[in-house]
């Protein structure tokens, strides 16, 4: 019995209540243009890009870093990738896509480095920094200019090829990610270090967790899933400019968080974060049908960010606060 | 033995200690740099334009700073900054609407409105961290998508033009007394009235006490909550007199209103010495490092580089804040084995 019901008062469950009622709710107003099959189809917008991205910031949220330079090391590494591609007329497609990993990997490196050799910094200014460093160089690289014309296989199958005519292969590509991720981050010890660092980093250095090195490498895994966000980024736009995947790391901070991470480490869960991005699908596409209106949209992804957030801790301090009453009145009696 | 222990004190102990003379050192070089490109550079006019451009940014760094010194940080400014505007946009038009052209509502009291507005969404941000217990990151990620929401439901998805203005909040920006620009008056005014509230008044000093250690300051009696409140405030209200500022200097108001705008603030804040860990920082200071941001943003179109400055400018300023940061963080480290050095000896 007391299995069962530490069972159900996880985290995700509110999520779970969260997915069902707003879908019931948008599938009751909007009728035959909100349906599972269509809602599928959106997944290739609202899950896929911000889905690797929010993957590589929770596992940063988790060592109670934070990261807001994802979104231009993913403009920093399809730049490259489209320069070096030239639409053809460059290196050939797949060493185009290495490259990029490979930017996406420097990146995440250097603001591992850079957080890990100046601890007296918050990693909040150095990814801040970062950020326009990245994007500052994409700007030069392409000016003003958009690039494009990337192969066929590219940016019409797997930006809109589906399998069986219903599952978007986009959406395969990431789902198969979250096993992997849920046997990194809660069944090795790798996972277990991860999540030591973030609750005491001092007490986990002192047990024999490089922590440094873990940091790094989370860094440089982050910069890598970023650049991976951006090339599914661009498979569906077609092309790139130095302004894409703006805004996308307060995205990924907003799927993590929602998702059960907490900015002050420690905290983070594979199936949160996958609840949390169907949960944002089914919102953000309900509302653009009703609404069709972006700002909408945002209006209650930050209502919900901050109600989601506060009502457990408002819950805590008024238990706290009897708990505190009760203990009072005891010792009154006694 | 006095002259010798002045003579002692080496030079990188003098910036550290006074981090406002390394900060006029990197802008006179800075300034150096530009004049050598293009002569034109160096000119009075040209010095208090760019202190005339970098007021609003002053402005804002100022109230980041009462927001960091208490360990909390507010990215929602871009928002604050869009929803007054649009609000005091939208009286004007009402009015100007309603009544005829020269009956347009007094600039005190649309300025009042704007402030009074920026100051509730600094009282939001403030309870939902100070009482809700919530990281301020997350929060004021989640109230900048609720007011930028906000700002678009009240505009209704129309920007307010120039023509929807009154000649005197168009003018508020504009006009100099002998010389000098409003913009640089109201920044002075605010910078002064922050750094005797910073100095002088025991609130003030209550905001550092709880950035430097929340749990002495609680022992200590302070209402750290209280506290963490007032600063949000602050912030709001002048995020909403900057939202204003902008907002008459660039005769227009959309609902998103200088996205981004909060990553330069907060930047300035750096620059200047203020940490964002809580306790640390100095009007003075902020001062400085919006002005650097301020030189940058004019001194780089004039250096005539290859192909469009503009182009460079993202770099630069992010490279800038990194080797701001890192170089002060190196001296602490230099200053501090030199120090630890001389007890030993």
């Amino acid at each position: 019995m007391e299995k069962i019901k530490k069972f159900f008062l996880h985290w995700e469950w509110i999520l779970v209540v969260l997915i069902v009622a707003t879908f019931a709710f948008f599938s009751n107003k909007l009728g035959d243009s909100y349906t599972f099959v269509k809602l599928l189809d959106q997944t290739r917008v609202y899950i896929v890009d911000v889905g690797f991205m929010a993957l590589g910031i929770m596992l940063i949220l988790i060592l109670g870093d934070i990261d807001i330079s994802i979104g231009s090391t993913a403009a920093l590494s399809v730049t490259v990738m489209a320069v070096a591609y030239k639409s053809g007329e460059g290196l050939p497609f797949s060493v185009s896509i290495l490259l990029a990993l490979l930017v996406g990997i420097v990146c995440g490196l250097f603001n591992g480095v850079l957080v890990t050799r100046f601890k007296e910094l918050f990693p909040m200014i150095i990814t801040l920094s970062t950020q326009t460093i990245y994007r500052g160089i994409a700007y030069i690289i392409l000016k003003d200019q958009s690039a494009g014309g990337f192969p066929t296989w590219f940016s019409k199958r797997l930006g809109y090829g589906k399998v069986f005519d219903v599952i978007p292969i986009m959406l395969l590509c990431i789902l198969l990610m979250f096993p992997i991720f849920y046997f990194i981050v809660h069944r090795t010890a790798f996972g277990r270090q991860l999540f030591a660092i973030g609750t005491n980093i001092n007490a986990a250095r002192y047990s024999g967790v490089r922590t440094d090195r873990l940091k790094v490498l989370i860094f440089a895994g982050s910069g890598l899933l970023a650049a991976i966000g951006g090339i599914f980024l661009t498979s569906r736009t077609g092309s790139v400019k130095y302004t894409i995947a703006t805004g996308y790391e307060m995205q990924a901070i907003a799927v993590a968080v929602l998702g059960g991470a907490s900015t002050s480490g420690g905290k983070g869960s594979v199936i949160g974060l996958l609840l949390s991005l169907i949960l944002m699908t089914c919102l953000k596409n309900g509302l653009m049908i009703a609404y069709n209106d972006s700002f909408i949209l945002n209006l209650s992804i930050g209502v919900l960010l901050i109600a989601v957030v506060l009502i457990p801790n408002i819950t805590n301090a008024i238990r706290a606060r009897e708990e505190l009453k009760r203990r009072r009145q005891a010792s009154a009696v006694q | 033995m006095k002259e010798s222990e002045k003579k002692s004190i080496p030079l990188y102990t003098l910036l550290i200690k006074y981090r406002e003379i390394s900060l006029i050192l990197i802008i006179l070089i800075l300034v150096a740099i530009v004049t050598l490109r293009n002569p034109l550079f160096l000119s009075v006019d040209k010095m208090l334009f760019i202190i005339e451009d970098t007021a609003t940014l002053a402005i804002l760094a100022v109230g980041m700073l009462c927001v960091l010194l208490v360990g909390s940080i507010d990215i929602s400014i871009p928002g604050i900054m869009a929803l007054s505007a649009m609000i005091t946009g939208i009286m004007m038009r009402n009015h100007l609407v309603a009544g005829d052209v020269k009956t347009s509502l007094p600039l005190a009291y649309l300025i009042l409105i704007g402030m009074s507005v920026g100051a509730l969404c600094g009282l939001i941000n403030g309870l939902i961290i100070a009482y809700g217990n919530v990281l301020p990151i997350v929060t004021t990620l989640g109230t900048s998508y609720i007011f930028y929401g906000i700002t678009h439901i009240v505009s209704k998805g129309q920007a307010v033009y120039r023509k929807d203005m009154s000649e005197a909040f168009i003018r508020f920006t504009r006009d100099a007394l002998s010389g000098v620009n409003y913009k640089t008056l109201i920044m002075i005014a605010v910078l002064a009235a922050v750094t005797i509230f910073l100095t002088y008044f025991r609130a003030g000093r209550h905001l550092y006490a709880v950035g430097s250690n929340i749990e002495a300051a609680e022992i200590r009696g302070i209402k750290t909550k209280r506290s963490k409140l007032l600063a949000h405030v602050i912030m709001g209200v002048l995020a909403g007199l900057g939202g204003l500022m902008f907002a008459s200097h660039d005769t227009k108001v959309t609902q998103d209103l200088k996205t981004g705008y909060e990553m330069y603030v907060i930047a300035a804040c750096v620059i200047g010495g203020a940490s964002v860990t809580g306790g640390v920082g100095k009007v003075s200071g902020v001062l400085l490092g919006a002005l650097t941001i301020g030189v940058i943003n004019n001194g780089l179109p004039m250096m005539r580089l290859v192909g469009n400055a503009e182009f460079w400018k993202k770099l630069i300023q992010g490279l800038l804040i990194l080797v701001a940061v890192v170089s002060n963080v190196l001296l602490q480290r230099e200053m501090r084995k030199q120090d630890l050095q001389r007890r030993n000896i």
